[in-house]
C-alpha cells in the first residue's frame, strides 16, 4: 500500500534516528503471497512495541515472526496494513530510509571489510560527517566489547565475536529501534546464555530503543522481553509480559509454547466451583468466561504438580491417581510420565533417595490456584500437548 | 568406496587410465611435443629445434598474438559490463521479466557462432554502420559470443549472493547505489574475474566468426593458426597454439591470482 | 555468515582455469540444482524468492525497468537486429522481390542435405559419445577415487579454456598419416604406411567432437556425483547391492538431470560446431556451419548462405529451448529428487 500523502518521504538522504524515543505499530498489517495473494504468512497484525521496550515475536517456523519483522525493516511489503516507526507511517519507505538497527541470524557481517570498516558502514551510508565516524565507530565497538577487534577481518572472529561486531553495527546509527532476528540462533547453548546476558545490559544501557526480537526460543523471549507476542500461522496468538503468558496462558497454543503444560480436557462443573476430569471432580477457580457444562482445557505446570494425595502443608489440593510410565532423571528433578485414565501428565519433583520407578501406582496433589482453565476452542486444534 | 575389492578397483583404474591418456592427455602433450619439432614419421617427433618459436618471436605471429589479446580484453571488458549490468538489472525484475532477459542473453549460446559472423557481415556492411572490414566487427562478434557467458556467470553469482548482505546495507541506510557499490560488486568481484578469464579465454580462441569477417590487417592467433596448418605448416601451427595456450593460461593464472586475493581480503 | 564466493569450483586457489570453467557450464550444474552452492545454502536462502517477489516493487519498477533497457537495446542492435536481416535476407531472392524461392533452391541441393545429415549424425554421435565416456570418467573419479583424481578432473577442465580447432591438431599428431600411432607401427613393423586414416572421415570429426565436448559433461556430472550422499552409498552396499545396481538405482537417479543438462547441451555445441570440421579440411566432410561459411565467403552467395544459417539456428535454438525448459522443470525439484534417491536407497 503506498504512503499517504502526508507522510511521504521527503527527498532528505537516509532520516536521522527517527527521535530518541520511537516505537513500533503494526496496524492491520497482513502479507499474502502467491500470484493472486493467495498464501498469508501474517494476518492483520495489530501490535504495538513501547518506546524503550522489549518485545520478543516468539513463534515456531513459519508461524510469521519473521515476515513481521522484515515489515518493520521494509524487506516485505505488506499486501494491507500499515507500519508505523514512531510517528512515521514508513509503510512505502524503502529500507534505507527507514533508520533501523539490524542483526540477522546469520550476521551477514560485509566479509570484505574490518570489522571498523562495517561498522562505520551505516555511518558512511547515512553521510555522517566524516570526523564523527572514527568516534561513533569506537564508541559502538566498545559497547559491544569488541573495540580490540577492529582491524580484524571477520573471518577471523568466533561465531560469537561476529555476533558482537552485528551489533555493534546495527547500534553505529544510534538507531530509534533495532530489530534481531533470531540473532542467537547460530550461537551453541554456553555462548548463547552469556550473549543474553550482553543483549539485556545493552538494553539497560540504551533504554530508549524499541528492541523487536524475533525467536523460536521460548528461553530468549522469556529472559529478554518486556513483553512477548505469540504467533502461530499467520496469527498473533497471545501477548502479555512473561509472566502473564506464563503464568496466565489464554491459548493452549502459549501454554504449550512457553513453557511445558499438561493441557487436560475438562468439562465446567454446572455450580462453576470446578471442573470433571475424567470422571473425578477437581476443585479450580472457574474464570468469567466459562458457563458451567462448557469444555476446557486445564493447564497445569509440571513443576507445581507434587507427589502424594495432599500438600504437605495440608492445604487444599487435587488427587490424581495413576501409573508411571516413565522416569527421565534430570539432575535436580525427576520427571514422571504418569499416565491417568489414559491421558498422560507429567510431573516435574525434586530428587530424592527412592526414586519412583515405571510401573508403580502413584498419587499426585496440585493447588487450585495453579491450575489455569483454558476455554476449548480459542485455537483451531489441540495439537499442541506436550 | 564404490568398489571395495582391491584388485576390481585396479582394474577400474586401469580402464580408466586407458581411456583418459590417449583422449586428454596425449593431445596437449603431443602439441608441446610438435611445436618443437620439424618432424614426425617415428613413434616420436624428431628434428629438435627452437626455429618456430624463434619465428613467432620475429614474424606476423608476434602481432596474430598481440591482434588476439587485444580484441579478447576489449571484448571480455566490454561483455562483461554488458553481462553484468543486464544480469543486475534483470535480478531486480519481476520472475517473467527476468525469463525474457535470460533468454535474450544467452541466445548467442545457441547461434551458431558463423552465423553471428555472417549476421554482422550482413547487418554492418553498408552505410551508417559500415563496420566490415576494420578490427571493430572481429571485437564486436566476439563481444556478442562471449556476453552470454558472462551474463550467465553473474546471474549465478548473484543467486548465490546471501540477499541478508544486500538488506542489511539498506537496512543499515544505504542507498541501492552505495549498495551496489560498496557491497554487491565487491562480493561478486570473485566471480567477476572468473567471468573475466572465461570471456578471454572464449575469445582468444574464437574462430568461427572470425573466419567470416577479419580483415587483413586484423589476423587473431586462431586465423593464423588455421592458414598454417593449412598450407601444411602443422608444426609452425603448433608452436602458435602452444603461444595460444600459453597465454591464455598466463591470463587466467593472473586472474586467478587476483581472484584469490580478492576473496581473502 | 560470509559464504564461499566460488561455486561447485571451490576456494579459487587451484587451477586457473577451475571457476572459469564452473562458469561455463554453470547453467547445467546451477539450473539442476547440483551446483554445491545451491544445494548447501542456509535455509536462509529458501525464504528468498517470496521475499523478493513481494519487495516494494511497485516504486522501483520504474527504476528497474530502466536500467534493464541500456543492455538490451545494446543486445539488440549487435545481435537480434543482424540476425533479424540474416532471415530477411534468406527471403530476398538475388533476382529482387521476396519469396521463398532461396529455400526451395538451397532445399534442393544434394550438397546442403548431405550437410544437414551429417550435422545431425555428428552431433548426436558426439552427444552419446561424449555422455558416455564423461559418465564412465566422472564415476570413476567420483565414487572409485584415486590419488590425484581431483588435479586430472581439473586437467580435463582446461580443455574447456582452450578452442576446439587445437582438438583436431592435436590429433594430426596422434592419428595424422604422419604422427604418433603410425610411426609407431611403422617403426614396429617397418610398413611403408600406418594403417590409420580416418582423419578426414566423419570419424576424424567424431573423435575431435567426443574429446572436445565430454568435459561439458563431466563437469555438472562431478558436481552432481558430489551431492550424492555417501551414507546412502554405504546403505545400499551394507543391504548387498552390487557397485552396478548402486550405480543405477542411487547415483543415477540423482544425477539424471545433470546428465541431461550436459547431453542437450553437447547436441546444442555439436551441431553449431565450426572449428574442428575446418581444422579438419576434408572435402567430404561438409557440416551447416561449414556450409554457411563456404557459401558466402567462397562462393559469395550470402542469400544461401543466410537461408542454411536460418536452417542451422532454427535447429539449434528450438534444441536450446527444449534444453532450458527441460532444465527450468527439473531444476525446480531438487528436493524430490533426493526424496526418491533416499527410497531407492533405503
Amino acid at each position: 500500500m503506498p504512503a499517504p500523502a502526508a507522510t511521504a518521504p521527503t527527498r532528505k538522504e537516509a532520516p536521522a534516528a527517527p527521535g530518541p524515543a520511537s516505537g513500533i505499530r503494526f496496524d492491520g498489517v497482513r502479507v499474502t503471497y502467491g500470484r493472486r495473494g493467495e498464501h498469508t504468512v501474517l494476518d492483520s497484525l495489530d501490535l504495538t512495541v513501547a518506546p524503550g521496550e522489549v518485545l520478543a515475536l516468539l513463534g515456531p517456523s513459519g508461524s510469521g515472526k519473521t515476515t513481521a519483522l522484515r515489515t518493520v525493516a521494509g524487506f516485505v511489503q505488506p499486501a494491507a496494513g500499515r507500519v508505523l516507526i514512531g510517528d512515521r507511517d514508513v509503510t512505502g519507505l524503502p529500507p534505507h530510509r527507514r533508520g533501523i538497527g539490524m542483526v540477522v541470524q546469520q550476521y551477514a557481517l560485509f566479509p570484505h571489510m574490518k570489522v571498523a570498516e562495517n561498522v562505520a558502514f551505516g555511518l558512511r551510508a547515512r553521510r555522517t560527517p566524516r570526523a564523527e565516524i572514527p568516534g561513533r565507530v569506537a564508541e559502538a565497538l566498545e559497547m559491544t566489547g569488541m573495540a580490540a577487534y577492529a582491524g580484524r577481518h571477520p573471518r577471523e572472529l568466533s561465531g560469537g565475536q561476529q555476533q558482537r561486531v552485528a551489533l555493534a553495527r546495527a547500534l553505529a546509527i544510534r538507531p530509534g529501534v533495532l530489530l534481531l532476528d533470531e540473532p542467537l540462533s547460530a550461537l551453541d547453548a554456553q555462548l548463547r546464555s552469556g550473549m543474553l546476558a550482553e543483549l539485556a545490559r545493552l538494553h539497560r544501557e540504551l533504554p530508549d530503543v524499541s528492541i523487536l526480537y524475533v525467536t523460536h526460543d521460548q528461553i530468549e523471549a522469556l529472559t529478554l522481553a518486556d513483553r512477548i507476542a505469540v504467533l502461530d500461522r499467520a496469527r498473533l496468538q497471545d501477548c502479555g509480559t512473561p509472566q502473564e503468558l506464563y503464568r496466565r496462558p489464554r491459548t493452549e497454543f502459549t501454554a504449550s509454547f512457553v513453557g511445558t503444560a499438561n493441557l487436560l480436557p475438562v468439562t465446567v462443573r454446572a455450580d462453576r466451583g470446578g471442573v470433571d476430569f475424567a470422571g473425578r471432580q477437581l476443585t479450580v477457580p472457574v474464570g468469567d468466561g466459562l458457563a458451567g457444562g462448557a469444555a476446557a482445557t486445564l493447564c497445569l505446570r509440571p513443576h507445581l504438580v507434587g507427589l502424594g494425595e495432599r500438600p504437605h502443608d495440608g492445604g487444599p489440593g487435587n488427587t490424581l491417581r495413576g501409573t508411571i510410565t516413565e522416569v527421565q532423571w534430570r539432575g535436580a528433578t525427576h520427571r514422571l510420565y504418569v499416565s491417568v485414565d489414559g491421558h498422560r501428565v507429567l510431573a516435574d519433583v525434586p530428587e530424592r533417595r527412592r526414586t519412583p520407578a515405571p510401573g508403580e501406582d502413584i498419587a499426585l496433589h496440585f493447588a487450585p490456584e495453579d491450575a489455569v482453565l483454558i476455554p476449548a476452542g480459542l485455537t483451531e486444534d489441540g495439537a499442541h500437548h506436550a | 568406496m564404490l568398489v571395495p575389492s582391491k584388485s576390481a578397483r585396479r582394474a577400474v583404474h586401469l580402464l580408466f587410465f586407458a581411456l583418459f591418456v590417449p583422449v586428454f592427455a596425449l593431445p596437449l602433450l603431443v602439441i608441446v611435443a610438435a611445436s618443437f619439432a620439424t618432424g614426425w614419421s617415428g613413434a616420436l617427433p624428431s628434428g629438435a629445434t627452437l626455429a618456430h618459436y624463434r619465428d613467432i618471436a620475429h614474424g606476423d605471429a608476434l602481432d596474430a598474438l598481440l591482434t588476439s589479446v587485444l580484441t579478447a580484453l576489449a571484448a571480455s571488458l566490454t561483455a562483461l559490463t554488458a553481462g553484468t549490468w543486464a544480469a543486475l538489472a534483470a535480478e531486480k525484475r519481476t520472475r517473467r521479466t527476468r525469463r525474457i532477459i535470460d533468454a535474450l542473453f544467452l541466445l548467442p549460446v545457441a547461434v551458431p557462432s558463423v552465423v553471428v559472423g555472417l549476421s554482422l557481415l550482413v547487418a554492418f556492411s553498408r552505410p551508417p554502420l559500415l563496420l566490415n572490414g576494420t578490427p571493430q566487427i572481429v571485437i564486436l562478434a566476439h563481444t556478442v559470443l562471449v556476453t552470454a557467458f558472462a551474463y550467465q556467470s553473474v546471474t549465478a553469482a548473484l543467486t548465490r549472493l546471501d540477499p541478508a548482505y544486500e538488506q542489511c546495507a539498506a537496512g543499515l541506510g544505504a542507498r541501492p547505489v552505495h549498495v551496489l557499490w560498496r557491497v554487491k560488486l565487491p562480493l561478486l568481484l570473485p566471480s567477476l574475474t572468473a567471468a573475466a578469464g572465461l570471456c578471454f579465454a572464449l575469445s582468444m580462441g574464437e574462430l568461427s566468426a572470425t573466419m567470416m569477417i577479419y580483415p587483413p590487417d586484423w589476423l587473431p592467433l586462431p586465423v593464423q593458426i588455421f592458414a598454417a596448418t593449412d598450407r601444411g605448416s602443422l608444426f609452425t601451427g603448433a608452436a602458435l597454439a602452444v603461444a595460444l595456450m600459453a597465454t591464455t593460461l598466463l591470463v587466467l593464472l593472473g586472474l586467478s591470482r587476483l581472484r584469490t586475493k580478492a576473496s581473502y581480503r | 555468515m560470509p559464504r564461499t564466493e566460488s561455486g561447485a569450483a571451490g576456494t579459487g586457489t587451484g587451477a586457473a582455469g577451475t571457476e572459469m570453467v564452473a562458469a561455463r557450464t554453470e547453467s547445467a550444474a546451477a539450473r539442476t540444482g547440483t551446483g554445491a552452492a545451491v544445494t548447501a545454502a542456509p535455509p536462509v536462502r529458501a525464504a528468498a524468492s517470496p521475499r523478493t517477489r513481494f519487495g516494494t516493487r511497485s516504486r522501483r519498477t520504474g527504476a528497474a525497468a530502466l536500467w534493464t533497457l541500456p543492455p538490451i537495446a545494446a543486445l539488440g542492435l549487435v545481435f537480434l537486429y543482424p540476425l533479424a536481416l540474416v532471415v530477411w535476407q534468406s527471403f530476398t531472392p538475388e533476382d529482387g522481390g521476396h519469396s521463398t524461392a532461396p529455400y526451395t533452391a538451397v532445399f534442393a541441393q544434394a550438397s546442403f542435405r548431405a550437410a544437414l545429415t551429417n550435422t545431425v549424425l555428428l552431433a548426436a554421435g558426439a552427444t552419446v559419445g561424449a555422455l558416455l565416456l564423461g559418465l564412465a570418467l566422472s564415476l570413476v573419479i567420483a565414487f572409485v577415487p584415486f590419488p590425484g583424481g581431483k588435479v586430472l578432473s581439473r586437467f580435463i577442465d582446461l580443455f574447456l579454456a582452450f578452442p576446439s580447432f587445437l582438438i583436431t591438431l592435436a590429433l594430426l599428431f596422434l592419428y595424422g598419416t604422419v604422427g604418433m600411432a603410425n610411426g609407431l607401427w611403422t617403426d614396429v613393423t617397418g610398413a611403408a604406411h600406418g594403417p590409420l586414416d580416418f582423419l578426414h572421415t566423419p570419424w576424424g570429426v567424431l573423435l575431435a567432437e567426443v574429446t572436445y565436448f565430454t568435459p561439458f559433461v563431466m563437469r555438472p556430472l562431478l558436481a552432481a556425483f558430489s551431492q550424492v550422499d555417501t551414507g546412502q552409498l554405504e546403505a545400499a552396499a551394507s543391504l548387498g547391492a552390487r557397485p552396478w545396481r548402486i550405480v543405477r538405482t542411487v547415483i543415477l537417479p540423482e544425477a539424471l538431470p545433470s546428465l541431461a543438462a550436459g547431453g542437450a547441451l553437447v547436441l546444442v555445441l555439436g551441431l553449431n560446431e565450426f572449428g574442428i570440421v575446418l581444422f579438419t579440411g576434408a572435402k567430404d566432410v561438409v557440416t551447416l556451419p561449414m556450409l554457411v561459411y563456404t557459401k558466402a565467403l567462397l562462393d559469395g552467395d550470402y542469400t544461401g548462405a543466410c537461408v542454411v544459417a536460418v536452417v542451422n539456428v532454427a535447429l539449434s535454438v528450438a534444441l536450446y529451448a527444449l534444453y532450458r525448459t527441460a532444465m527450468s522443470r527439473t531444476g525446480g525439484s531438487p528436493a524430490r529428487r533426493t526424496g526418491g534417491a533416499d527410497r531407492a536407497g533405503a
